[in-house]
């Protein structure tokens, strides 16, 4: 359904009609925002990008494939000007600046509820998982969002952080294994049930 | 029996690995890596979780609240785009036309000044011819800064490429047709008005612009690298945007209250 109220609403943002692109933009941003926020992790950037995202689309509106969907192509264009947002900051390659050491999230969670469903709730266990994400480097954190969150194949997490499909696939490695160090202690240990 | 490493388990997870069938034979009968692939599963289950600030409902109106001023300067730019080379050739018409007026004007003082109050008057006259040539002076400067301005886009588009895709340059090339038939006329402009300083920043920017105009829809990765090198190695970005600000802040002089003197 949104799809096809995006092409109409393309269609006439095309013409220069403004009020068709300020549809586009309050139907958009908070997608956008959910984008940028996890390739960012910070919610001042994530904002920029949703600003850059959408002035970058309204340049170059009349590359746009009508065939195609309005919103991955933002999606798209998001994710680039994330990248170029971290590494205009020289973060790409660094490590985020979490402020929480692996011994400080082992030893809140002694003092938390061992159930992992009531854990799951808590904001306590959302802040380290944020903490956790904090804590992979740019091109991790980028790898590990665009597979996971985004479903991207490797290939083009490859073509899109310029490195092979296998270094693609070891960062991405990379990434879970941190986040395992990290969050293993909230999850159960159990046998595979499938 | 070989147990599955972590990074194959990932990639099992992920449906990335390169034999999956044999990967799902082994954790039907190994209850250790079973446990192992699970608590993967149940740690990315975690960062699921992973919170996302609210923006609230009125998000996409703060958004284009903020937005709408910079679309609005897009579209006068794009009015623009069409515009430059009329304004390119009228300020070239203007100038070469008050060359002429000025030739023919000056032309019987130019024997030995006259004394006395005579003399005063000559020079106000050659001050006045003076001032006329100044405005040319700063209209050229504000027409060149805008057209440094576009330019200026352009180039940013470019040195913040990735140079190792292809670009799609077919927008850009289209504006650097025009951009190349204006340059001329301001550079040719500039030189024969003796503003080396323009002229030779002009210059340098001739050739990348006419490299744009005469290129495809694309830019393979190799002509992104060349052309951001050759951008970077002339210090381009950085002229352009000095002479683009001096052209802005004549344009402030020029918008100012009309002084008395000029009445």
């Amino acid at each position: 359904m949104e799809q096809t109220t995006d092409v109409a609403t393309v269609s006439r943002a095309r013409q220069g009609d403004p009020e068709a692109f300020r549809q586009l933009v309050e139907r958009h941003s908070k997608p956008i925002f959910r984008v940028a926020y996890r390739m960012t992790g910070n919610e001042h950037d994530a904002d920029d990008v949703v600003q850059e995202t959408l002035l970058r689309a309204y340049r170059q509106l009349e590359q746009f494939e009508e065939r195609a969907n309005f919103g991955t192509w933002l999606h798209r264009i998001a994710v680039n000007c994330s990248l170029d947002l971290l590494r205009s900051r020289g973060r790409h390659d660094k490590h985020y600046a979490g402020d929480t050491s692996d011994e400080q999230l082992q030893g809140e969670i002694t003092a938390a509820d061992p159930q992992p469903d009531r854990l799951l709730l808590s904001v306590e266990l959302q802040q380290h998982v944020t903490a956790a994400l904090e804590r992979l480097s740019g091109n991790e954190r980028t790898a590990f969002i665009l597979r996971h969150f985004d479903g991207m194949p490797v290939e083009e997490i490859g073509r899109t952080l310029g490195i092979q499909v296998n270094a693609a696939k070891h960062t991405i490695f990379r990434a879970v294994r941190k986040l395992r160090e990290a969050l293993e202690p909230f999850v159960r240990s159990t046998q595979c049930n499938t | 029996m070989q147990h599955l490493n972590e990074e194959t388990l990932v990639a099992h997870y992920y449906h990335d690995d390169d034999a999956p069938p044999a990967a799902e034979e082994h954790l039907r009968v190994c209850g250790a890596c079973r446990a192992q692939c699970e608590t993967i599963r149940r740690v990315l289950a975690l960062v699921d979780e992973a919170p996302v600030p609210d923006r609230g409902e009125q998000y996409g109106e703060q958004v284009w609240n903020r937005l709408r001023w910079k679309l609005g300067r897009e579209r006068r730019t794009g009015v623009r785009w069409q515009t430059l080379a009329a304004a390119a050739a009228l300020v070239a018409i203007a100038f070469f036309g008050g060359q002429l007026w000025h030739a023919r004007n000056t032309a019987p003082s130019q024997g030995p000044l006259p004394a006395g109050g005579d003399r005063v008057a000559e020079a106000r006259v050659r001050g006045a011819g003076g001032d006329a040539a100044t405005s040319p002076d700063r209209i050229l400067l504000v027409v060149v800064g805008d057209h440094l301005d576009m330019s200026e886009r352009m180039l940013v588009e470019l040195a913040n490429a990735d140079p190792k895709k292809s670009l799609d340059i077919s927008s850009q090339q289209r504006r650097a047709v025009d951009l190349v038939a204006s340059n001329r006329i301001y550079r040719q402009t500039a030189a024969q008005r003796g503003d080396e300083r323009i002229a030779s920043v002009l210059s340098d920017l001739e050739p990348v612009l006419v490299e744009l105009s005469h290129a495809g829809s694309s830019l393979t990765p190799e002509e992104v690298s060349a052309l951001q090198k050759r951008i970077d190695a002339k210090g381009l970005l950085f002229k352009v945007r000095v002479v683009s600000a001096q052209g802005g802040r004549a344009e402030q002089q020029r918008t100012a209250p009309i002084d008395s003197n000029s009445l």
